[in-house]
């Protein structure tokens, strides 16, 4: 295997894990209907993204092998889905989510680096439909690391406010 | 003329040619001679967002009926079943007349000081203990401008909670966003006189002879006239637009990104673009191009369930016509991918440069009276007159007016919808939320989950209204509330037109004005600004309504030369009304600059698939200064398809007869006994199939819930189940069977306007 065999090899694992991560994230968070929903819609888009990326390595010789779902995995989801429920009432899950919110965000940015790599290999070799595919590949996933932020950024202040006097003093009436 | 507006909804036709005025016909309905109405008052109907001009007959400080206005510029006069007999509902002999306090469990009558002293102690509680983040406020798109922006300021002000939303969430949010996205800021650009105009009629998920009827009557007229426009329907049932229609686009329910976008397709591929307006007036052409091009009719026809012919005859329509009307509702805002699919209706007129003339332009219409005062007024979840709470300089204009610092206006991101303040009443970090005139017990998807989440005991419930609704049932104070007729406010329709309602009668019992409670509320809680002075130091709505439209001067929506006195002598006038434009303005963007640069937009825009907010320094670095944005979207599939064991499509809707969870109109006798009861709808086929017919009871189950209802054998397209969404529990015995159509809907958002989907469930139905 090239170095590209080698580079491809890195993103399209780090993009299986991605994808899990989101699995996972909105399984734990299953009672955050948007987390729920939009984890698995942007778990899809990983999974597709790692695809064209085997698609990529078949352009260059290169054999990727897919990913295969381990045979506990359904399980581990249902307690992790089953968990979120029975937590749902509590403000702790708040917390997590936070936590979560920062693994998938350094996640992400290291496919972010390897998505960088590529495209400027592909500009190297002026290999464009390469360079055309990833750019919107690379696109898509910067959106993710979007979407983590507005995130975080909105669900901070009522996880981590609450409770605390405010500093300023232009609440006279409380 | 007394008119029947029960059995001929529309009412007689007055045809007229293309360009012709729209013929008046002057609408009344009395309880008593006209010889006894002792005076007439003038308002406008609260029971769509139409807003048709009337005035209100009093005799005796009673309501004794109404009358269409024939100069209006809105209705010539004529007014709807409900404009005709919802007023009745109004002034029940059950409404609320004193403040009722829950002791002992049980709801008790009480006084305004005991009820105002509980909610004051509790509200000084939860800020001490939780901070302004453990309060929240969920009010109406049935309020006047006033009251909003009263309940604005003390939420955002006052307190400094970001959550604060209203029902309009439910009905209009993906309006806004759809106009924000494509235009830079809300509002609707055209006029309803456009309907005289046009050569052409597309109307998307928009069911206007039910839900606007007054809108109906003018596009019929119309159809019925010389030179009448085609006419494009998308709805999966067989609505009356869509018997009248040259196509009847009978959709899948959840695949309007698919068929617009192939819609889009054909009218580039046909060569049907204006070219120069698109280079002059528009960004993002090459994408829009580059994603529908992947959108064949053939490819919509099989994903849409409808004849690829018909996609492509549709496409000729719309890419032909010279003068092109579109309006938009809850078929495309209530359903998968609202507000991406709302934005490639306002593409398609970018595409054709059919916007801000006379005849050409798109309505993403509102449902609710006053819905549009909700978003402007910032109750909505967005920032007063527009404003755009990521744009510091917009804070700080807001916090200057307002005189209170601008750390104290929650803007470290979007106000809370709906939704997701009832996750943090779930999870108990916000224990206090007060309800102003809406139902969330009856509207709210998924309704197991909304009444365990109300019904906590950790959660202190305020509910003012003017009827002891489902929602108050649940309450820990009961606020009695005035309602239209008996308090004075402005409020603007679907096209900007605002009308000035005056009080007729005064309310019943001790039941207060909105406005005064709010007021009153501030005021005991001693809300001040940075002077020392009462916050809310107004001594009625007209000094509130002032208040308002000077911070309104310079922004799209400036209202700043609209004073009560120059409503109460228009007909209707539509903003911008100010030092330019004294008489208003009929149509926006005439010019062909938008409202779209980074200093002025109200907002810096999303990713319309996972709902991630664009930041201020990416945005300047596209600026479209002044140009509209052509956004693309991509199809992706509904949350929930059917399945084996859920094998048809759940979508909800509306009766001609009612409105909302039926709170006046089912209180208004001639309303009631024409649709008294739950239904639901099958298509003949799969009624045949199941060996169902009408009139047979029938239990619709959903994953969330299920509802027994009567069957009615429709037009609709196989695989739907219709279920009007009115009917709840308060006008039923204990121990009914529910008959609520949310019991079935899920939980689930679009990622831009947070609009709940309502018309997307996988169901099955048996015999219970």
């Amino acid at each position: 295997m090239n170095k590209l065999g080698l580079l491809l090899g890195r993103l399209h694992a780090a993009e299986v894990d991605l994808g899990d991560e989101w699995r996972k994230i909105a399984e734990r968070h299953a009672t955050d209907h948007d987390v729920w929903h939009i984890g698995h819609q942007l778990a899809e888009q990983c999974r597709a993204r790692a695809e064209s990326v085997r698609s990529i390595g078949e352009r260059h010789d290169i054999t990727i092998r897919e990913p295969h779902e381990a045979p506990w995995d359904t399980l581990l989801a249902t307690i992790r889905r089953t968990g979120a429920e029975a937590l749902g009432r509590r403000p702790e899950p708040g917390l997590l989510l936070l936590m979560d919110l920062r693994g998938l965000y350094t996640a992400a940015h290291e496919v972010d680096l390897y998505w960088t790599m590529l495209g400027q290999v592909a500009q190297a070799l002026r290999d464009r439909t390469t360079l055309d595919e990833v750019d919107g590949l690379h696109r898509q996933l910067l959106t993710q690391i979007k979407w983590i932020k507005t995130k975080t950024k909105e669900a901070s202040p009522q996880i981590l406010a609450v409770g605390i006097p405010l500093v300023g003093r232009h609440h006279d009436a409380g | 003329m007394i008119a029947d507006r029960v059995a001929d909804i529309w009412g007689a036709r007055t045809p007229y040619r293309r360009d012709d005025h729209w013929p008046s016909r002057v609408d009344q309905h009395l309880l008593v001679d006209e010889a006894s109405v002792e005076r007439w008052v003038k308002a406008a109907c609260v029971l769509c967002s139409n807003g048709c001009g009337l005035d209100i007959a009093v005799s005796g400080d009673k309501v004794v009926g109404v009358r269409g206005r024939a100069d209006d510029r809105i209705s010539h006069g004529r007014l709807g079943p409900k404009g005709l007999y919802g007023w009745q509902g109004t002034f029940g002999a059950d409404r609320l007349t004193h403040p009722l306090v829950r002791v002992d469990g049980e709801l008790r009558e009480s006084d305004w000081d005991t009820a105002m002293d509980l909610i004051v102690d509790r509200s000084r509680q939860v800020l001490a203990t939780q901070g302004p983040l453990g309060m929240a406020f969920y009010t109406s798109g049935q309020l006047f401008a006033e009251e909003y922006y009263v309940l604005a300021m003390l939420a955002r002000a006052g307190i400094g909670t970001p959550h604060l939303d209203g029902n309009t969430r439910l009905c209009t949010s993906t309006a806004a966003w759809a106009l924000i996205e494509s235009f830079g800021a809300d509002g609707d650009p055209g006029s309803y006189a456009d309907i005289d105009h046009c050569d052409a009629l597309f109307l998307v998920g928009h069911n206007v002879a039910e839900t606007q009827t007054v809108m109906w009557a003018r596009m019929l007229d119309r159809l019925e006239g010389a030179q009448p426009p085609h006419l494009v329907v998308v709805d999966p049932r067989l609505t009356e637009p869509a018997r009248r229609a040259d196509v009847h686009l009978a959709i899948r329910n959840g695949t309007n990104v698919m068929l617009l976008n192939a819609l889009l397709r054909e009218v580039i591929a046909n060569d049907h673009v204006d070219n120069s307006f698109v280079a002059d007036h528009t960004v993002g052409f090459d994408a829009l191009r580059d994603v529908v091009e992947a959108y064949p009719p053939e490819r919509a026809a099989e994903v849409c369930g409808v004849d690829a012919g018909d996609i492509r005859e549709a496409a000729r329509i719309i890419g032909t016509s010279q003068k092109l009307v579109s309006t938009v509702l809850q078929g495309v805002y209530q359903s998968h991918q609202a507000t991406a699919a709302a934005i490639q209706v306002n593409n398609l007129h970018l595409l054709r440069g059919m916007i801000g003339k006379p005849g050409c332009t798109v309505f993403q219409m509102n449902g609710q009276p006053t819905a549009e005062n909700t978003r402007e007024t910032g109750a909505n979840g967005l920032l007063p007159v527009h404003l755009n709470w990521a744009n510091d300089e917009h804070v700080a204009k807001l916090a200057r007016h307002w005189n209170v610092d601008d750390l104290t206006i929650p803007h470290w991101g979007p106000s809370t919808h709906v939704m997701e303040m009832l996750r943090h009443a779930e999870q108990g970090s916000i224990e206090f939320l007060w309800v102003s005139a809406t139902n969330p017990a009856v509207t709210l998807p998924e309704l197991h989950r909304i009444r365990s989440v109300m019904g906590q005991s950790r959660l202190f419930l305020v509910v003012q209204d003017g009827y002891l609704t489902e929602t108050a049932q649940l309450a820990d104070v009961v606020l009695p509330a005035a309602m239209w007729g008996e308090k004075t406010g402005a409020f603007t329709n679907a096209d900007r037109t605002v009308h000035l309602a005056d009080q007729a009668v005064n309310p019943p019992g001790q039941a207060r004005s909105d406005f005064e409670i709010f007021c009153d509320y501030a005021s005991r809680m001693d809300f001040r600004d940075r002077d020392g002075a009462p916050l809310l130091g107004f001594a009625g709505p007209e000094e509130a309504w002032d208040h308002y439209r000077v911070l309104s001067e310079g922004q799209l929506c400036d209202q700043s030369a609209l004073s009560y006195e120059k409503l109460r002598a228009s007909d209707g006038i539509q903003w911008p009304v100010n030092e330019a434009a004294p008489d208003g303005t009929e149509r926006l963007y005439a010019d062909g600059q938008f409202h779209t640069g980074v200093d002025q937009c109200e907002s810096y825009g999303h990713d319309l698939v996972t709902g991630a907010t664009n930041e201020k320094e990416e945005y300047a670095a596209h600026d479209p200064a002044g140009r509209a944005m052509l956004k693309a979207a991509e199809y992706s599939e509904p949350l929930e398809s059917p399945d084996d064991d859920y094998p048809l499509l759940l979508t909800t809707g509306r009766s001609v007869y009612h409105f909302h969870t039926r709170t006046k109109t089912g209180r208004s006798d001639e309303l009631r006994e024409a649709a008294p009861s739950m239904w639901v709808e099958m298509s003949t086929t799969d009624a045949a199939r199941m060996d169902l017919h009408e009139g047979d009871t029938v239990r619709v189950e959903s994953r969330r819930g299920r509802i027994v209802a009567p069957l009615r054998v429709s037009g609709s397209r196989d695989g739907l189940v219709f279920a009007p969404f009115h009917y709840g529990s308060w006008d039923q015995p204990d121990g009914a069977e529910p008959t609520a159509a949310n019991e079935l809907t899920i939980t689930a958002w679009d990622p831009v306007s947070k609009q709940p989907l309502f018309k997307v469930a996988a169901v099955r139905v048996t015999r219970p």
